[in-house]
């Protein structure tokens, strides 16, 4: 019976750990910085195997080459979509280093008082975050353009 | 209550975590750089076997150095938000299991296709 409980318990646990009901803003780049790093780490191991067959030869490359462009407009979709978890993980990685790695833009030790707002989301890291959000949105948007029309800004 | 050799770990496997992002902040904007835009070359120019051939074995220890750091914090990472995510102590270690067998599994394959071309 407690172990049931415990099971019930346990699989609320998981089904609400994907559902963004009242996350504040630093609970959002949590979720989105593993989202955006289990897309990469998918493509990461597609991204090896399609690499290999540059070492079996012109042909297998054309090949594979091919069977990626049979996939259409879905091709350069999934690839914008890479993009932008990249620049999204990337940048948002670095701050997570200069937070925890360096205790950077985190203010000073207050002690907890009501409504127990934390500490770590400071004024600098809602500016890091914002920035990070204004940055990473507008390469998104320039990788887009590159991927889907083959027109570079620069 | 975990061991203070255990806590040692985990700290070392974030320090190793945050070493390897450095590295890839670096080795990946190379890479992109060399099939971005600035190259003057279309998208479908920069996929070309010729190009391609000619920066994987121009670049290769920049590219061998990439395919580690990526392949390590990956599936690093990966591990460990699946181990957070289903906390059940039986599953840690097949979930670390497979993991390893992935990365060793990718690493070889990368490192074959990095010398073999």
């Amino acid at each position: 019976m407690e172990k049931e409980k415990e099971e019930k318990r346990y699989k609320s646990g998981l089904l609400r750990s994907l559902r963004p009901y009242k996350f504040n803003l630093e609970r959002y780049t949590y979720t989105l910085h593993r989202i955006t790093g289990v897309i990469l780490i998918l493509y990461l191991i597609a991204h090896v195997f399609e690499i290999y067959h540059l070492a079996l030869g012109p042909v297998a490359w054309q090949q594979t080459m091919a069977l990626l462009s049979s996939l259409g407009i879905w091709e350069k979709i999934g690839l914008w979509i890479i993009a932008g978890s990249a620049l999204y993980h990337g940048a948002n990685g670095l701050r997570l280093i200069l937070n925890e790695a360096f205790g950077m833009l985190l203010g000073k030790p207050v002690l907890p008082e009501y409504p127990y707002t934390p500490t770590s989301l400071s004024r600098n890291q809602k500016i890091a975050i914002y920035t990070i959000v204004v940055i990473v949105v507008a390469l998104w948007i320039w990788a887009g353009i590159y991927l889907l029309w083959g027109l570079g800004i620069i | 209550m975990p061991s203070k050799y255990s806590l040692l770990k985990e700290s070392w496997n974030m320090i190793l975590m945050y070493a390897l992002a450095l590295i890839m902040i670096f080795v990946l904007t190379f890479h992109l750089l060399l099939v971005s835009p600035l190259t003057g070359k279309t998208f479908d120019q920069v996929l070309t076997y010729s190009y391609v051939l000619h920066n994987l074995t121009y670049y290769r220890i920049v590219f061998g150095l990439l395919l580690y750091a990526a392949v390590i914090h990956g599936l690093n990472g990966l591990r460990v938000v699946l181990i957070e995510w289903l906390h059940v102590k039986r599953f840690q270690w097949i979930i670390n299991m497979i993991i390893v067998m992935l990365m060793a599994f990718l690493l070889a394959l990368g490192t074959y296709t990095l010398i073999a071309i």
